[in-house]
């Protein structure tokens, strides 16, 4: 089962674009439901993206890339 | 939003430790949300060194280990911070609050701006307070680490604001984070000039202008800060 990571939708008003700041792991890696897997910026503002569930961390935004709210940046494989 | 009113108001006085230590009192006070201990919590300070503080993925830009050599050299070395935005120097000229609120998903409350509107509103209403008649929230061209949130004076950047969110423990609830640094002393210059530096150094051909920043004493020169920060504290704790 795939579950995919998106950037939040209701965090900021408007139709401003963020960056991925950092992945804080790895591609392929296991990561556990709750684990901090990724830092989005929008408007000097850092968030913390949270991993939605258990899974194997499958990344298709990278870091410095730029992303909508909304938008799918990575999906987990369970 | 629910605020507690236990805000530890022993935080609340200047504290001067260097520039590492106070990201780090800005640091804990956020796990201190994330950790469920409180609700609301407040912290000023202003650095007893100085640094060209900046996020982290600076690192990745191309020419940075040398900027950072460059930049020592002149005094400012480069430290990161756990806020977004861009190089910005800390000194004693500087005096930071920061503000801490536990946030519920779904509220109003739980969005960028209204965390940056709760946090520089109160400032401007300080200023006010103080005699600045024309302070406000807005960008500023040409300044560095420019936001949509400033705290500006007569159009001019005095504070420049950013914020980290992040998960509470256990709950579904946020913690934001809102930072806003001001320069309270020395010329708009001395300030702009390091930043200019850094952006040499990694040949970016963007600079800044000092003539978009102003300094708390050059729109108050006879203010008694120590006196009157308390005032901007309690402006931010009960807003």
């Amino acid at each position: 089962m795939s579950i995919v990571i998106t950037v939040p939708d209701d965090l900021w008003e408007g139709d401003s674009e963020g960056v991925i700041t950092a992945w804080l792991v790895n591609d392929g890696a296991e990561v556990a439901q709750g684990d901090l897997v990724a830092e989005v910026m929008v408007e000097k503002a850092q968030y913390e993206i949270e991993a939605p569930s258990t899974g194997v961390l499958s990344i298709t935004k990278q870091e410095d890339e730029v992303v909508e709210k909304g938008e799918t940046i990575a999906s987990l494989e369970s | 939003m629910t605020i507690s009113p236990t805000a530890d108001k022993a935080g609340w006085t200047l504290q001067r430790p260097t520039v590492e230590a106070g990201l780090a009192l800005d640091e804990a006070l956020l796990e201190s949300i994330c950790q469920g201990e409180s609700w609301f919590g407040l912290v000023a300070w202003s650095p007893s060194d100085r640094a060209l503080v900046m996020p982290r993925r600076h690192e990745r830009v191309a020419g940075f280990p040398e900027a950072r050599r460059i930049l020592r050299d002149m005094g400012w070395p480069i430290l990161f911070r756990a806020t977004g935005g861009t190089p910005v120097p800390q000194s004693s000229a500087v005096v930071n609050v920061a503000l801490a609120l536990r946030c519920q998903v779904g509220s109003s409350a739980a969005h960028l701006e209204w965390g940056y509107r709760r946090l520089g509103e109160p400032w401007c209403e300080w200023l006010a307070e103080l005699g600045v008649a024309d302070a406000d929230l807005g960008s500023v061209a040409g300044a560095y680490c420019d936001g949509r949130f400033n705290v500006r004076i007569a159009g001019r950047k005095l504070v420049g604001t950013a914020q980290r969110w992040r998960r509470v423990r256990g709950s579904r609830d946020m913690a934001m984070l809102a930072h806003g640094a001001m320069q309270v002393g020395d010329t708009p210059e001395s300030l702009v000039d390091v930043v200019n530096a850094y952006q040499a150094a990694v040949d970016d051909p963007q600079r800044f202008e000092a003539a978009s920043h102003i300094s708390l004493r050059q729109a108050l020169p006879d203010l008694d800060l120590d006196a009157a920060l308390p005032k901007l504290l309690e402006r931010l704790a009960n807003a």
